[in-house]
């Protein structure tokens, strides 16, 4: 069940070091990353904070 | 963008992707290779330590444009310190290299130019077009612009994050158990050792380990990989490696100039890398060896086998996965024991508590390990420590 909370990616290079293990780890396949910059597609992800886990710098959170 | 045709399509240069575009061209294939990145190579996302007795067999020519070092041997420490060092100097060998990785790529991209492959940079896939069932090709962007590639095969080699593996249906999904999240820092004014690479396990790098690789006297990649089942708060990679560092006072007084991360597979070998006009390749077939973590030697090995049949699928007019097969059992052939052996001992010794990393590494102090080869060492723990390894004993 897809909830209500908002995932937000730091992806100006402030703490994002778009190494791209966000992407390769989500299971909905909705991350994607341009060469320095990373995005996702708000309408597939579920919230489910995998990524969040993954990320090494910590540089995404759900609020 | 006017729409492009070409017989073998590759996406990603990567040492795969270029490996893979090479050998179809060799074999006679009209090759286009597409990189999304405006560099080959950059921004590198790699520890930068290889083995090297592969090379020859892939057609790598060592060349000092992309060697740092050549390293005589490893240490691997264990929690407390204990030390397994390895030296296959006075054998008369050099066991691997540290490399300048984004030199590396590109050498290999130039290889591949050179052998007639089509090189298109700031190109992404962004979809996979299909007919009758079969990948023939893919939607691609360019500067903003959307336009077809067409291609009988179409090969996947987008790496670790690979979105072209689930595009085309194939199993590449991965557990947060299949998963280390890496970062490094290369730092200098350390106290690294140009002979060795060194490796420290335990729960200072839960489920993965710390490397360091030296780059010159005094310059190393430090870095660390930790499995992310095991991480618990946001930047835990992170803190693990500061930590480590805050506590060897060789490295806390070294200076970080570069710091990079990335995802690293830990997986198993994937049951089926091939479908109906696709193949995938490299760290996008999770050929990463899930006890080391490197990834550069199995993809270029899959690589080349990859480009033969690729170029043999397009003379034969038949892109089915039934051909295709040839590439699947050719690199299981090379790699699939490895992997699933070295998969089943890392299972192990994630579950192992420091203790027992003590007792293993004080146990192969007075064993004679003469070459430096994960086989060598599991053997070695083997002898010592059969309850440790009873559950891959078969592959040793």
């Amino acid at each position: 069940m897809p909830s209500k909370k908002t995932l937000h990616i730091e992806s100006s290079g402030q703490i994002c070091i778009y190494c791209g293990a966000c992407v390769g780890i989500c299971p909905l396949n909705c991350i994607y990353l341009d060469e320095t910059r990373i995005t996702f597609d708000e309408k597939v992800c579920t919230r489910c904070e995998i990524c969040v886990r993954a990320c090494p710098v910590g540089a995404i959170a759900i609020g | 963008m006017q729409n492009l045709k070409t017989d073998v399509l590759v996406i990603g240069a990567g040492p795969a992707g270029s490996m893979t575009a090479k050998w179809a061209a060799k074999h006679g294939a009209r090759t286009l290779m597409i990189e999304k990145r405006q560099e080959i190579g950059s921004p590198v996302r790699c520890g930068e330590g290889m083995s090297k007795a592969w090379l020859p067999d892939v057609g790598i020519k060592p060349s000092s444009r992309w060697i740092n070092v050549e390293v005589e041997g490893a240490r691997i420490y264990s929690p407390s310190e204990k030390v397994l060092e390895i030296n296959e100097k006075h054998a008369g060998n050099e066991v691997g290299y540290v490399v300048e990785r984004d030199s590396f790529d590109k050498q290999l991209a130039i290889d591949a130019a050179n052998e007639g492959v089509d090189v298109m940079l700031k190109t992404a896939a962004i979809s996979l077009l299909r007919d009758d069932g079969h990948v023939v090709g893919v939607t691609a962007k360019q500067s903003g612009q959307t336009f077809e590639i067409r291609a009988p095969i179409t090969i996947g080699a987008d790496g670790f994050e690979s979105q072209v593996g689930r595009w085309a249906g194939l199993p590449t999904n991965l557990q947060l158990r299949d998963m280390d999240s890496c970062i490094q820092y290369r730092m200098t004014n350390v106290d690294s050792d140009v002979r060795y690479c060194d490796f420290y396990l335990g729960k200072v790098a839960p489920g993965g380990y710390v490397w360091i690789f030296p780059k010159d006297e005094g310059l190393a990649n430090v870095g660390i990989g930790v499995q992310v089942s095991k991480l618990h708060n946001p930047a835990d990679v992170k803190m693990y490696l500061d930590t480590w560092i805050a506590h060897h006072p060789g490295y806390a007084k070294g200076k970080k100039i570069d710091m990079v991360g990335g995802g690293v597979s830990i997986s198993p070998p994937m049951k089926q890398t091939v479908a109906n006009g696709i193949l995938l390749v490299g760290d996008a077939a999770r050929m990463i060896d899930p006890l080391t973590g490197g990834g550069i030697a199995n993809g270029c090995i899959a690589g080349k086998i990859a480009g033969e049949v690729a170029a043999r699928a397009v003379t034969a007019n038949d892109t089915s996965k039934e051909f295709l097969q040839a590439y699947e059992k050719g690199w299981r052939a090379k790699l699939e024991d490895k992997l699933y052996r070295n998969w089943l001992a890392k299972e192990k010794l994630v579950t192992l508590p420091d203790e027992t990393f003590d007792k293993i590494i004080d146990a192969l102090q007075d064993v004679k390990l003469e070459k430096l080869t994960v086989l060598n060492i599991l053997k070695a723990v083997h002898t010592k420590y059969p309850e440790v390894t009873k559950e891959f004993e078969a592959f040793l």
